[in-house]
């Protein structure tokens, strides 16, 4: 029976490149310290990556993208499957999926915009989650703080996105990267 | 291309400038809490304090496990004579020279014996650190304790009496007047240790912590310096559970219970309370915690009313300046002192029965 | 950056405020289950006792210093009100009982709140 390929090959090689870039970040940003006693939540600086995922391969690539590197990063950080693990997973899926939406069916945000509504709903999804794992509403707490520094992170990760996608158009190799 | 370059460059130093401006001052201001383990007095010692200066909280929790440990030192009475634990031991001193002379020993010691004679008088000999002898008997410091034959029993109680316990503040000496007699500050010498080493924290400036040696609770100030710290009763028959919960805050919670070291046999559980008036384990009650300002008293108090029962206990909680009782009775009663009422929080379930409307 | 992505900033920004000035909103979209409760009492900003609430607790009364002189709070059993105060309009007696965890008694011009917390966990038990 012939199964039907989600990625080609080509795709499947740069989406690798980014799941690993996405885990080096991962595990970096947890060594930024936050001041809030909650394991796992973090800047969402690896959003940059499930970003650029979205803008090339769309919703799908960019679930992959998320899912693999919070996987990977998880493993390499040694908190896999700990509360800081599934704290991560809930803000990177949820994230995942606002951003692709966004992408898809907005045009007044750019991929600036996109990438603050990431940063904010990815520190939404990990207090959802700390709220489940505590059986507790009081790390709501925390909210305005993460709030407000969504906005700087989103600033900064959707500049620096901005100005990749600039430069890889420029040389050509995103037209490459986004074919099949 | 570069123009575009340097448009992105000024918002990205400033978002950079705002995240560092805004995560500083909540990260180094934050409340850190040091925890700390150390195996002391034949048992687990953890002191959490909690403040903004965790260098400081380290070198006071340091300086509080070394007050403990010294305490340790001076009030054992087990080392084997000759070694160095010996030598440093005020207590193995004391007992080696009882019916010959009196011996210099350190200001705690003669703290620790002044508390031990003020609650033997108070409880009318139901707590005698003169216990000793008795004790030795019963066998409880090794691994086979067993009932001693009455005999030797009788003989070893002659040589139980604090009143023989003199203690000279001036020239800061100890004599037990009779030969054999021996001291035995296990009812005692924790909850003190456990006391200095709140009283180093709070030298320190430690406004808020938590020091539990083995049971033994002594908190400062408020948890995080926000609200009373929770500690639990443990329920004397089961393992796992908690029967009430107590709001404590700058205060002593001490246990004493039948369940920590005892044996079976012959149907009957002997536990390791004596009764200094009969030499047999006091079997009343299952539990007996004392709340009170100092650990030391705590600890007095909670042995000496475990003896006592709980009638007794409760009329003489009031006289011993302030202390609050919660009580466990061998045919499962829970009582309390009324004071105790609004802090705290009892979960009998089905297997006590709490005694209300006192 | 497009306009869409200012307004974006701006919505956010301002959510971030409302959230820091109005606390309690989340406490009462996310209620929390126990088993038993207490009441926090704050006075002029710092907490000043802590009652526990279960079914055992029996009736007792306790006055608290607030702004406008002191109050009165009742406990019985699970349930806590504002039983006398020093403020002009005394809503906060008319309020009555409250007991599940989340409710709140506030006097304004005392500044004393009265709030139900869930359960929390134990720091040490005594052995």
């Amino acid at each position: 029976m012939e199964m039907k390929r989600i990625f080609s090959t080509r795709r499947l090689v740069f989406l690798s490149i980014l799941v690993a870039l996405g885990a080096v970040l991962h595990v970096v940003e947890g060594m930024f310290p936050i001041p809030l006693p909650l394991p796992g939540v973090k800047l969402g600086l690896a959003n940059i990556v499930t970003l650029f995922a979205i803008c090339l391969y769309g919703l799908r690539g960019g679930v992959a993208v998320a899912t693999a590197r919070v996987l990977l990063g998880s493993l390499i950080g040694g908190i896999f499957l700990s509360p800081g693990f599934l704290l991560a997973l809930s803000g990177a899926i949820l994230s995942t999926l606002v951003m692709a939406w966004l992408f898809k069916h907005t045009s007044c945000f750019s991929v600036i915009g996109i990438s603050m509504a990431g940063a904010v709903t990815h520190n939404m999804g990990q207090l959802l989650a700390a709220s489940l794992i505590l059986r507790s509403s009081a790390v709501f707490y925390y909210l305005p703080v993460l709030l407000l520094a969504a906005i700087p992170t989103g600033l900064i990760t959707g500049y620096i996105l901005r100005s990749l996608l600039d430069r890889l158009e420029k040389t050509g190799q995103l037209r490459i990267m986004k074919m099949e | 291309m570069m123009e575009k370059k340097g448009r992105y460059l000024p918002p990205l130093l400033l978002a950079l400038l705002v995240v560092a401006v805004v995560t500083a001052p909540l990260y180094l201001h934050r409340e850190k809490e040091y925890k700390s383990d150390r195996f002391l007095m034949d048992t687990l010692v953890s002191i959490r304090a909690c403040g903004r200066d965790e260098e400081k909280l380290k070198e006071a929790v340091t300086e509080a496990y070394a007050e403990m440990q010294r305490i340790a030192d001076l009030s054992d009475r087990f080392p084997a004579p000759g070694s160095a634990a010996y030598k440093a031991s005020d207590v193995c001193r004391i007992n080696e020279n009882a019916g010959i002379a009196p011996v210099r020993v350190h200001r705690e010691i003669i703290e620790m014996l002044l508390l031990a004679k003020r609650y033997h008088a108070l409880g009318k000999g139901a707590f005698d650190v003169t216990i000793g002898p008795v004790m030795d008997l019963w066998g409880f410091a090794g691994d086979r304790p067993k009932v001693p034959p009455q005999g030797k029993l009788a003989e070893a109680l002659s040589l139980v009496d604090s009143r023989k316990l003199i203690v000279d503040e001036q020239k800061q000496s100890a004599f037990l007047e009779r030969r054999g007699m021996k001291l035995d500050l296990g009812a005692v010498a924790k909850g003190y240790a456990t006391e200095r080493a709140a009283r180093v924290l709070k030298s320190r400036g430690v406004a808020s912590a938590l020091i539990d040696a083995g049971g033994n609770i002594r908190v400062i100030g408020k948890n995080a310096g926000k609200r009373p710290w929770r500690i639990g009763i443990k329920d004397p028959r089961k393992s796992d559970g908690i029967i009430a919960i107590l709001s404590l805050m700058d205060g002593s919670a001490v246990t004493s219970g039948d369940y920590y070291r005892y044996f079976e046999t012959g149907g009957r559980r002997y536990n390791h309370i004596i009764d200094p008036r009969t030499g047999y384990p006091a079997a009343g009650n299952m539990s007996v915690t004392v709340m009170a300002e100092n650990a030391g008293v705590a600890d007095c108090l909670s042995t000496l009313f475990f003896v006592l029962g709980a009638e007794e206990s409760m009329e003489l909680a009031g006289k011993s300046g302030g202390a609050d009782i919660f009580l466990v009775t061998a045919d499962r009663r829970i009582l309390h002192t009324p004071s105790l009422k609004g802090s705290v929080e009892v979960r009998s379930g089905e297997d006590y029965r709490h005694d209300q409307g006192r | 950056m497009t306009r869409g992505d200012k307004f974006l900033a701006a919505a956010i920004l301002l959510t971030a405020i409302l959230a820091i000035a109005f606390p309690r909103l989340h406490s009462s979209l996310f209620p929390v289950a126990t088993s038993s409760a207490r009441a926090v009492i704050k006075a002029q900003g710092k907490i000043v006792r802590e009652v526990v609430l279960s079914d055992s607790g029996g009736r007792s009364t306790l006055v608290v210093n607030g702004r406008a002189g002191p109050s009165t709070i009742e406990v019985e059993g699970k349930r806590i009100r504002m039983k006398e105060a020093n403020c002009p309009d005394k809503i906060c007696v008319r309020q009555g009982w409250i007991e599940k965890p989340g409710d709140s008694i506030a006097c304004i011009p005392g500044e004393i709140i009265v709030r139900i917390e869930g359960a929390a966990p134990l720091d040490a038990v005594t052995r």
